[in-house]
């Protein structure tokens, strides 16, 4: 029997795991018994489980050390109080104070939202999880310590968590818990989002406490504005990679094509997610081929920083969100270009496009745009020449959550997949109802300790569900189909679960860009 | 006299109260954006779409339309639609609850304009004057019967559905029973010594006129709830119905650019001008905005 874990719970018994999940317990795979192998996740060590804060659910994001004195202890809940004050002020979250308190003071408690969530309905509903609970968790601790409503009335507004280290370590892990693709908040009767203040749970975390996923903060934001990118990619690295993707063009389509770097005075500057070029360079090579073929005036960029659309501070810090989204245009001011168009990676689209879009001022405001518009010019206007044939395999589109319900570009992309493929179809639900991949919020780059496992099973696992729903009368090995995931982040996430639940091997499903199908068509001809 | 006076003095708290409470949310600073698609004033918005889907779009007209934005606005209005779709459990009960108070709120009103028509003497065999009479009869009926089963319903199902009860504080069934409770005596004066609503016309006109009046005790106590709970609502979350607006409008569906020339530049400049006190390490504590994002970490 499942255990109800009420929002008290999450201040008690802190050596025991607030939540253990079981394999069986999780939702199960209908008349596909052979992918759900009651995959058993990996068990922390011995070491690190008496090392790092693992209270929640036995797994672990952020790698935060237990504090070995009572005084350590006191220290940080001190400052988790003095974080939650400046969230609250207007000086110091100006960003996003208004959103922020109308979710977290109006929440009717009704639930609607729950039902929306991805990750609540692959755990089996557990209660963690849903989307209410952690919101519920800061509601509280705000007007129990901040509000000081005195014990009776704190009892009867139902305040009654206990604020000490055990909840606020708990509180910090189950903040990447949820991929924030705001799905719960789309369903609100009355648009409250807890997406919302689930990331300005980890803002308080990292703008004040210090505390982030390694991958997002120190191997992410700190080493894209140190060294250029959030893989580590260099200027050199970049220039020789660029070298071999030209080599590469030619081998395989005979064309010769030189891919334009640092070209002042270009119309556009094309910025890909730079795991694309370490991980699928197939795709900055496919928009090498488009818009060489279509004739555009474009160039990509080896400055440092501006070979990387990436800005991981959308997913947990605004200082980093906006000191990258500086750099990026500073970069495109230097080149002169007349506008950005961003690669296929969905939090650069609404990072730098959206939500840096009232923190660029005068002579940075340069124009931002997605790649789908103009991917969609150059297919359906035979731009210069483009002209396809068909893919004439069963292709579906996955939505990226940033750039489809947060962004609202949601057509461009399948009227370019219905120009280029005869057997398009859709997921269900889709286009700004998808479901996250899973990957979402970093989860696609977050690796610590047995954190993957987490990732895969659960939340990873609606996705896997509406893909094989979606090729359903077509899962012989035999017939030939593609997820066109047009998102590095979502590509990584797919990387996974693929590997994790064997839809290539068993099903021949195979996910890529949107660019490479593109290519691919216009090969054809 | 005296319940004139408690009535009038509930009755500007809450318009104050709410006054202020709108304020204050208006005033607080231009945050970043965070719409959520779909967007109803947007051109795509039978799909989710928005201008961002136009190549260049900065240089396109913006289209937004009124009357998208209202369709949705009244079908949340009138069918509580997300609910209904999303959570119709719920909705069976929250749905009458809702327009019965609605209801009621019309039937005031209407209360209101019969007491005026009286004051003027105007004669009840005018035709206006007899639909308001007969609207009032129906809004009073049909909203005292929604907002006792909703509310009841409401209770109920807080109490008995595991996924409310474990989120459910006292308050939230205090609020729930309060509202019972005015409607209740609401309905017993109705029932038992006001078919017709002639006394809580009286009531109203003595409102206007401050003359006297005479009521039932059902209606007293009702009347004394109502006002206290007019007094207690702006210091709970039932205020939804204000901030509600401000969630679509103000966030959700808030996706207006900034481009060269609006105001938005300059309240960026202003807020960016501010100082930063964060005090993580790779904040500098104490530079301004804008110093702090123009610096590497």
């Amino acid at each position: 029997m499942k255990r109800t874990v009420n929002t008290k719970g999450i201040a008690s018994n802190p050596n025991e795991q607030l939540l253990t999940i079981k394999p069986e317990s999780l939702m199960p795979f209908p008349d596909r018994k052979e992918i759900d192998d009651n995959h058993s996740p990996k068990l922390l060590t011995k070491q690190q489980r008496n090392d790092y804060e693992c209270s929640l659910d036995g797994f672990v994001a952020l790698r935060m050390l237990k504090p070995k004195t009572r005084e350590e202890e006191n220290k940080l809940v001190q400052s988790f109080l003095e974080g939650l004050r400046k969230l609250l002020s207007k000086e110091n979250n100006w960003t996003f104070l208004q959103p922020l308190l109308l979710s977290l003071d109006y929440c009717a408690k009704c639930q609607t939202c729950s039902e929306a969530c991805p990750i609540y309905l692959a755990s089996g509903r557990q209660e963690i999880y849903r989307p209410t609970y952690r919101s519920e968790v800061l509601r509280q601790i705000k007007e129990k310590y901040l509000d000081k409503r005195g014990k009776v009335l704190s009892k009867l507004t139902g305040n009654l968590i206990d604020l000490n280290w055990t909840t606020i370590a708990r509180l910090a892990e189950l903040s990447y818990r949820c991929t924030l693709c705001r799905r719960c908040a789309q369903i609100c009767p009355i648009g409250i989002d807890n997406g919302l203040i689930t990331r300005e749970i980890r803002k308080l975390f990292s703008q004040e406490m210090g505390i982030a996923p390694k991958e997002l903060h120190e191997s992410g934001t700190v080493k894209q504005l140190r060294v250029g990118a959030s893989t580590g990619l260099t200027p050199k690295a970049l220039k020789d990679i660029i070298q071999f993707m030209e080599e590469e063009i030619e081998e395989k389509t005979g064309k010769k094509i030189r891919i334009p770097l640092d070209r002042e005075g270009a119309d556009i500057l094309l910025i890909h997610n730079s795991g694309e070029f370490m991980s699928w360079p197939e795709n900055p090579e496919a928009f090498a081929i488009i818009f060489e073929a279509a004739g555009l005036s474009w160039t990509l960029s080896s400055d440092l920083g501006g070979y990387e659309a990436t800005n991981y501070g959308a997913w947990y810090d605004d200082v980093q969100l906006a000191r990258i989204a500086y750099k990026q245009v500073e970069i495109a001011r230097k080149l002169g270009v007349k506008k950005i168009v961003i690669g296929e990676c969905g939090h650069a689209h609404k990072a730098l496009t959206v939500t840096a879009d009232r923190l660029l001022t005068r002579e940075f405001n340069i124009p931002r745009e997605s790649c789908m518009p103009l991917l969609e010019d150059i297919v359906l206007n035979g731009r210069n020449g483009v002209h396809l044939r068909r893919n004439d395999f069963l292709v579906t589109l996955h939505d990226p959550c940033n750039m489809v319900r947060l962004m609202g570009i949601v057509e461009p992309q399948r009227r370019i997949l219905r120009e280029i493929s005869s057997r398009f179809r859709e997921m269900e639900p889709h286009g700004v109802d998808n479901y996250c991949c899973g990957g979402g919020s970093g989860f696609a780059i977050m690796n610590s300790m047995n954190f993957p496992d987490w990732k895969t099973s659960i939340a990873g696992r609606m996705k896997v569900m509406q893909i094989l729903e979606t090729f359903e009368d077509a899962l012989d090995p035999s017939i030939k189909k593609c997820v066109c995931t047009p998102c590095s982040n979502c590509k990584g996430q797919m990387r996974d679960l693929f590997d994790r639940y064997g839809l290539q091997e068993r099903y021949n499903i195979l996910y890529t860009g949107l660019a490479e199908l593109i290519v691919n068509a216009m090969a054809n001809e | 006299m005296w319940l004139q006076i408690v009535t009038y003095i509930s009755f500007i708290f809450i318009i104050v109260a709410s006054f202020i409470k709108v304020r204050r949310i208006a005033g607080q600073p231009l945050h970043l954006r965070w719409e959520l698609y779909p967007v109803p004033h947007e051109e795509g918005r039978e799909y989710g779409g928005s201008y961002l889907e136009k190549l260049n779009w900065w240089t396109k007209p913006r289209r937004r339309s009124f009357l998208g934005m209202l369709t949705f606005m009244m079908r949340e209005v009138l069918w509580f639609e997300k609910c209904y779709r999303n959570n119709r459990g719920l909705w069976y009960f929250t749905y009458p609850f809702h327009i019965g108070l609605f209801l009621l709120g019309g039937w005031l009103l209407l209360l209101f304009l019969e007491a005026m028509a009286m004051i003027l003497g105007v004669t009840e065999s005018i035709a206006w004057v007899m639909t308001i009479h007969y609207l009032t009869l129906a809004a009073g009926a049909a909203g005292f019967a929604l907002s006792t089963i909703g509310s009841i319903g409401l209770l109920v199902k807080r109490s008995i559905d595991a996924n409310l009860r474990l989120y459910s504080s006292p308050t939230d069934y205090f609020n729930l029973g309060f509202i019972l409770t005015i409607v209740l005596s609401g309905v017993c004066s109705w029932y038992f010594f006001d078919p017709v609503f002639a006394s809580a016309r009286e009531f109203m006109k003595s409102l206007i006129t401050f003359g006297p009046v005479l009521t039932n005790p059902a209606m007293t106590v009702s009347i004394i709830l109502l006002c206290l709970f007019m007094i207690y609502m702006p210091f709970t979350h039932m205020m939804h119905w204000v901030t509600k607006y401000f969630a679509y409008h103000r966030v959700c569906w808030d996706d207006a650019p900034n481009l060269a020339g609006n105001n938005i530049q300059n309240k960026l400049e202003e807020l960016l001008n501010q100082p930063i006190s964060w005090s993580g390490p790779h904040i500098q504590t104490g530079k301004k905005w804008k110093e702090v994002v123009a610096e590497e970490s």
